[in-house]
């Protein structure tokens, strides 16, 4: 592959596109799109499994390529997976809150998946961002989620090692969001600038050092693209999110309200799973870990794996473990 | 393949650049998506890392110091241009602060106009000063990670293989990161970062409020009439669902968002119908009991994320 190869691969890779399961989209709200996936195994019995992504980058990084996809893991274990795409954010979403994200298209989304199963409650499974919608969901709604899974989900904001948090703490958000959206491509630079030396530098390095096959250039393209491509963020509740949860830290503290009702955390009496990366640099494991102290479930299990913030979804060990836990943690409830 | 390591890297390089003689060779890295400017690295490192090693190698401790001092002071420059990632699109406006005085008066017709660019001279002058503090934190972290790195380097590797360059390589990778990391997380470094964002935001603000009054002066449609606009609409939408909701009932009294308050007590169709097709106490009866207690697993291992 070294030689006049890896320029041509790196080319043709250029056009990979990221997302291999076969999906078909079942509702839609505004930009958002509900997708739900084609099984591919005899169905386990459960409820459907509604996944819940983050705003801030795009949700095919949960299907990027057939041997790192969660999703191909959760249907291959008979699970019945529905998927949010929260689409991309123009001028006209500018004042979009957190109630319109929570209360309009998360439960528009719910609705939707438990009529069509004539369901009562359905399965959840939040990533990152997502992750604190689908708790914020399930305290409000408690009657709609049967069992919550959250993934890479920071709860306590305020943790000592939550380099983002401390840079945002400080920050004057109201002027930073002004009355428009929030480029993600800027969001981006700051995520990068966590860890600059591995991410714009090492890893680029690492990839002409080797001496990759076509798959493993393809796959470095995939991640390349899902991590340049930033939606913008809608400018409200982008504006909340970083206020009330990054600098008053008021889902850790039980002093959050989405629409005039409180979020209480102690409310949470579903069985839920926590999984939780232990060399996450964007969300700190102590971050996560704290949800086992806030909610009033008894029936919490948390699982640690020593993997990444991307690790979790894309790494080959994720692929391994980390939809088999679920499956099995799901199976037995 | 030979094996001196130094060419064996050459090759390695040239081979990423299409493996062909020069005049060939610039013309795909040039286009090679970007990668150009870590090629261009990699071979200064490479240079300096040779460099370094052969004079390590069988040399006197105070020589391979003094080798390990002057490959730590190559990275440490290699790093120090390195700008923040989200500061170069502001460098377009370098200069600005110095085209306005901050203290003439503002009287006569253009008195908005010019307390506007003021303050936008104002808030540039705190973007530079900013910026200033946050290069030498970044120096400062430099410096630390060289140091970490020269005290790396005391024994040298006893062979000069690619496999060691890389090693290297990582290794001052690790350090600078580690160092970073500490600087990135003081009180210094938070507070000039938030200072650098919070005048970006003021200038921008300030920017924004400008080009409004040019395009109101010419009748075009600025930012300001489009928020009004978005938000009546926003505030129209809002007002249907509400009464929508105040329409239809819910199962779950908790679901009703602020309604109106004709209709404090609404309930939605969907779920009502829901709970007629399948009571949620009988769902509940079907699950296992929640008696499982407590438990926190660990599921650590070796892999890599």
């Amino acid at each position: 592959m070294i030689g006049e190869g890896i320029y041509a691969a790196l080319t043709a890779a250029s056009h990979c596109t990221a997302g291999c399961s076969p999906k078909e989209a079942v509702w839609q709200s505004g930009k958002l799109t509900l997708y739900r996936y084609r099984p591919i195994a005899p169905s386990s019995g459960g409820a459907p499994l509604l996944i819940v992504y983050a705003l801030v980058n795009r949700p095919y990084m949960m299907d990027l390529q057939e041997d790192r996809s969660l999703i191909r893991g959760l249907l291959a274990a008979g699970i019945d997976v529905y998927l949010i795409d929260w689409g991309y954010p123009d001028g006209a979403d500018r004042f979009t809150t957190l109630s319109d994200y929570l209360d309009d298209y998360l439960a528009g989304c719910v609705d939707q998946i438990l009529q069509t199963h004539r369901l009562d409650a359905l399965n959840m499974l939040g990533v990152c961002q997502g992750g604190v919608f689908s708790l914020c969901f399930s305290a409000l709604y408690p009657q709609r989620v049967r069992n919550l899974i959250t993934m890479v989900t920071p709860v306590d904001f305020h943790t000592p090692h939550d380099l983002l948090s401390k840079w945002v703490r400080k920050i004057d958000v109201v002027s930073l969001v002004g009355e428009g959206n929030v480029s993600g491509d800027a969001l981006n630079q700051l995520f990068l600038s966590l860890m600059p030396f591995r991410l714009t530098q090492q890893k680029y390095i690492d990839l002409v050092a080797q001496t990759p096959n076509r798959s493993q250039i393809e796959n470095f393209m995939r991640v390349e693209q899902w991590i340049f491509d930033s939606p913008d963020q809608a400018g409200a509740a982008f504006r909340e999110f970083l206020i009330w949860f990054y600098q008053d830290n008021r889902l850790a503290q039980g002093r959050l309200e989405l629409t005039g009702r409180k979020v209480d955390l102690r409310e949470l009496r579903l069985p839920m799973l926590n999984l939780i990366g232990m060399r996450d640099h964007l969300v700190p494991p102590e971050a996560s870990v704290a949800l086992q102290r806030l909610v009033g479930s008894d029936d919490y299990t948390a699982l640690q794996f020593d993997l990444g913030h991307i690790g979790m979804y894309i790494s080959a060990r994720a692929q391994r473990e980390v939809p088999a836990a679920i499956a099995q943690w799901l199976a037995t409830r | 393949m030979t094996n001196d390591p130094w060419r064996q890297w050459q090759t390695f390089l040239a081979g990423l650049a299409g493996a062909n003689p020069a005049g060939q060779t610039r013309a795909p890295r040039d286009g090679a998506s970007g990668f150009a400017p870590f090629l261009d690295a990699a071979e200064r490192y490479a240079a300096a890392a040779r460099s370094f090693m052969q004079s390590a190698a069988g040399g006197s401790a105070p020589a391979a110091t003094a080798a390990a001092g002057i490959f730590s002071d190559f990275l440490r420059e290699q790093f120090a241009d390195f700008q923040m990632p989200w500061s170069a699109a502001l460098n377009a406006g370098n200069g600005a602060s110095r085209a306005f005085s901050f203290d003439s008066p503002a009287l006569g017709a253009t008195r908005e106009q010019q307390l506007r660019m003021q303050r936008m001279a104002g808030a540039w002058g705190r973007i530079e000063d900013a910026q200033r503090r946050l290069q030498r934190l970044w120096s400062d972290a430099l410096r630390e990670a060289a140091t970490a790195f020269a005290a790396r380097l005391a024994s040298p590797p006893p062979t000069a293989s690619a496999e060691e360059l890389r090693k290297l390589y990582d290794a001052w990778i690790d350090c600078a990161e580690e160092a970073y990391a500490r600087t990135a997380q003081t009180e210094a470094f938070c507070n000039a970062l938030a200072e650098f964002m919070n005048a970006g935001s003021e200038w921008r603000r300030e920017l924004q409020a400008d080009i409004e009054h040019w395009a109101k002066l010419l009748d075009l449609p600025a930012r300001g009439e489009i928020n009004t606009l978005t938000r009546r609409l926003k505030s129209v939408e809002d007002q249907l669902r509400a009464a929508r909701t105040g329409l239809m009932p819910t199962a779950d009294a908790r679901t009703t968002r602020a309604a109106p308050a004709a209709a404090p007590t609404a309930r939605k169709p969907r779920a009502a119908t829901r709970t007629a097709r399948i009571p949620p106490a009988a769902a509940r009866t079907a699950r296992k009991p929640r008696a499982a207690a407590r438990k926190t697993k660990r599921a650590r291992g070796k892999s890599k994320s």
